[in-house]
């Protein structure tokens, strides 16, 4: 029986033993009370939900439909979809969407496999791990721009601490590997590789804790070799925590800002530019809101796919190894 | 019951007698401390003045009564934040200090209260005589009304390595050629000793080093009609010359300079010449921060065989906020006055401010037995050319397709040719 259905009673009890309270105007039955309550409880948290998340989509929608320019405001105009044609348009742009792909694919691949690599080598509890997990998860408590300052300083061919010798031992453009075009952007996605591994590792060392200890047992004891429960067993138990990792580290890498501002700006030749860096940029220097605002929505739109095929794929992985 | 109070006539004559004394003591010193009661808050760069503007913020206090909050913020934080407030009319700001290279959007969207009547009326007390003409047109005026009232000017010098001229018995380069020259006989990479060093980054950086040089190449970002003429002939060979100095004789790693890598690669000793802004040159002689002490001479910039003397000149403006109430705007002019006043601003200068602008500082014998290069900024300032860098609006937008242009033929990945004819597209549909 519901819990709703034992107040119904006692409140129907009560009511037997007295007599019937006069029910106030507007006020309806028990069950419209409780809605009442459930509602006020709920609205503040949907009311932030519509000020802080919805409105301000809405309105960055709203004035990508616009050439609006804070230093401008005379000349707005409503120009449709104009601001969006303008990205796909333009060269930097275009640029800028394939390096943040690129960005993201490349960081999180290598970001699951080595995570994943750590999350199995900390599996099992020991004090020793526990240490070394502790220590591996000081590159992500540094905010990412004191971490692009600081691979700054050591990647610098003139005095940085590895990039000085990077250049005279050969390896590496001699101008350091954030000056080339061919080297920087896999600079960057190895600097985030450096800060986020952890994290990763860390999400999926706690699926790995909670996997059911007796199918594993049951695996051994039936024979199988190690890489076989690690592709049959231990792989689609962890399908969830892995989307989990996954989604996580995508959406964020998508939106990689601050390591390349501090690093190289988008250079050399907007081999690095991104498009987060597009949008502060048109936003913050130029002040052109409507299209900053369609560099946003675009934005969100390749989160939303990119986390739709992630789930997809799961899904499909899901169905073919678990049946479900 | 207990009489708290004295009520006889007495009594009541004494307070009102004390009560009056006061009065009078309180209206004296009012007059002597105009702005008591009234605060200012000023959004200022963080560049050397800064630190000095709030040291000074107790002094204006003990002069005028007024207080003054000065928030130090960085380029892009002034940028976005003072353009928010004059966009927002929230009145956050009653003073900002406006580069040089906003003069244009401020003047066009009437962010800062035009000072022309005032300057005007007070030009004898602001001794506008003793102010360079080049700074008082294009740090504070445009298209001949004030917009701003200039108080921190910068001149374009060449910093060089004496002792390193002295060993290659080579002359301080009066013309560009001869700089490109030297820089390249000053240049061994086996010591790891570079003759030239200029910002590279993309962006900003390497967008106002370039066009500081292209200037002095006989370049202009303008043509005579004032639309934009990227891809002159001119502009194409600065360019050509720009990659040269950078791919023979600059650090390697200098294309991913900014100001403070570029300055920092000349005071760790590792390049031979630079040119700079003035405000920097005090930096050079500091043993904290700089292993070329006492090696470090400051010249004029050369410009190109044949050209007449044309030196680049830049800094700030203080710019009074539009939106503040009337009694607000006075107080702030009251604060532009004192500060730019003589005897002031030699002492916003001695404390390190490095804003240099009148010309009695040039022979004031406390600030040259301090800054021993006066007499170079002297002569910056009386060939100067504020207007390399266009001050108008499509200013930050020009800069930008700059930006990406130079720096894509520092990294190799265009032709100066192809780069600028591409900037120059973009630039022509901005106007």
């Amino acid at each position: 029986m519901s819990q709703s259905g034992v107040i119904d009673q006692q409140d129907g009890a009560l009511s037997q033993s007295r007599p019937a309270r006069r029910r106030l105007p507007f006020f309806g039955s028990y069950t419209d009370n409780r809605r009442l309550f459930l509602f006020c409880l709920g609205a503040p948290a949907v009311l932030y939900v519509l000020l802080v998340g919805v409105w301000p989509l809405a309105q960055g929608v709203w004035y990508s439909f616009f050439d609006y320019n804070l230093l401008k405001p005379n000349r707005t105009k409503f120009v449709g979809l104009d601001n969006y044609v303008d990205i796909f348009a333009d060269r930097s742009a275009r640029q800028a969407i394939l390096n943040t792909f690129q960005f993201t694919i490349f960081s999180v691949a290598i970001q699951l496999v080595l995570g994943f690599g750590l999350a199995l080598l900390l599996w099992r509890d020991s004090r020793f791990n526990r240490i070394c997990l502790a220590f591996l998860l000081i590159p992500a408590t540094i905010t990412p721009l004191v971490v692009g300052l600081i691979y700054k300083a050591l990647l610098g061919a003139d005095y940085g601490l590895i990039g000085y010798f990077l250049a005279n031992a050969g390896i590496g453009p001699r101008t350091g590997l954030m000056t080339d075009g061919s080297t920087a952007p896999w600079t960057l996605i190895l600097i985030d590789c450096w800060e986020w591994t952890p994290l990763m590792a860390l999400i999926l060392l706690a699926g790995l804790k909670s996997l059911p200890s007796d199918v594993l047992e049951a695996g051994q004891a039936d024979g199988a070799t190690s890489l076989q429960r690690f592709t049959m067993l231990i792989v689609p138990l962890m399908l969830p925590s892995i989307f989990l990792a996954l989604v996580l580290r995508t959406m964020d890498a998508f939106r990689v800002f601050d390591t390349v501002y501090v690093t190289t700006g988008g250079g050399p030749n907007d081999a690095t530019n991104t498009l987060m860096l597009l949008a502060v940029k048109e936003g913050l220097q130029f002040f052109n809101v409507g299209y900053a605002s369609a560099i946003g929505n675009v934005t969100i739109l390749f989160i939303a796919i990119m986390a739709s095929v992630l789930i997809f794929c799961v899904r499909r992985a899901d169905v073919r190894i678990n049946g479900r | 019951m207990i009489k708290v109070f004295p009520t006889s006539l007495l009594c009541r004559a004494s307070l009102v007698g004390v009560g009056f004394a006061a009065l009078m003591a309180s209206t004296t010193l009012a007059q002597g401390k105009p702005l008591a009661g009234v605060t200012l808050t000023l959004a200022s760069q963080n560049d050397q003045f800064g630190a000095v503007l709030a040291k000074l913020a107790p002094k204006f206090k003990e002069d005028t009564g007024a207080d003054l909050r000065v928030e130090i913020l960085s380029y892009g934080e002034l940028l976005t934040k003072t353009t928010a407030d004059f966009i927002g009319d929230t009145k956050g700001y009653d003073l900002v200090t406006m580069d040089i290279v906003w003069a244009g959007q401020y003047a066009e969207n009437g962010y800062s209260v035009d000072l022309t009547d005032w300057v005007a009326r007070d030009a004898a007390e602001l001794e506008l005589d003793d102010i360079y003409p080049v700074i008082l047109e294009s740090l504070g005026q445009y298209d001949g009304r004030y917009v701003a009232f200039p108080f921190a000017a910068y001149a374009n010098v060449l910093a060089y390595r004496k002792d390193l001229f002295e060993a290659a018995e080579l002359a301080v380069p009066a013309t560009m050629e001869d700089f490109v020259a030297d820089a390249k006989a000053l240049t061994d990479a086996s010591k790891n000793q570079y003759g030239f060093v200029a910002n590279g980054q993309m962006g900003p950086a390497v967008a106002q080093d370039w066009m500081q040089y292209n200037s002095q190449l006989g370049g202009s970002i303008l043509g005579a009609d004032g639309k934009p003429a990227l891809n002159s002939p001119e502009n194409v060979h600065s360019l050509a010359v720009y990659k040269e100095l950078f791919a023979d004789t600059a650090p390697p790693g200098a294309i991913e300079y900014d100001w403070g890598g570029r300055e920092e690669s000349f005071r760790q000793g590792l390049v031979a010449m630079m040119q700079t802004w003035s405000v920097g040159a005090p930096g050079y002689s500091d043993p904290a921060i700089s292993n070329v002490v006492g090696k470090v001479g400051i010249a004029p910039a050369p410009v190109a065989a044949g050209m007449a003397p044309d030196y680049g000149v830049g800094g700030w403006g203080m710019a009074i906020n539009a939106d503040i109430t009337p009694a607000q705007q006075e107080a702030a002019w009251t604060f532009i006055k004192w500060l730019v006043s003589k005897p002031i601003h030699k002492e916003f200068n001695l404390e390190g401010a490095g804003s240099f602008m009148r010309k009695s500082q040039m022979t004031d014998p406390d600030l040259l037995a301090k800054f021993d290069f006066l007499p170079v900024i002297a002569k910056t300032y009386e060939n100067g050319n504020g207007e390399y860098r266009p001050r108008i609006p499509q200013y930050p937008e020009l800069q930008d397709l700059l930006g990406t242009a130079v720096n894509s033929v520092l990294a190799g990945a265009e032709e100066p040719q192809a780069a600028l004819d591409e900037a120059q597209a973009e630039a022509e549909e901005l106007f």
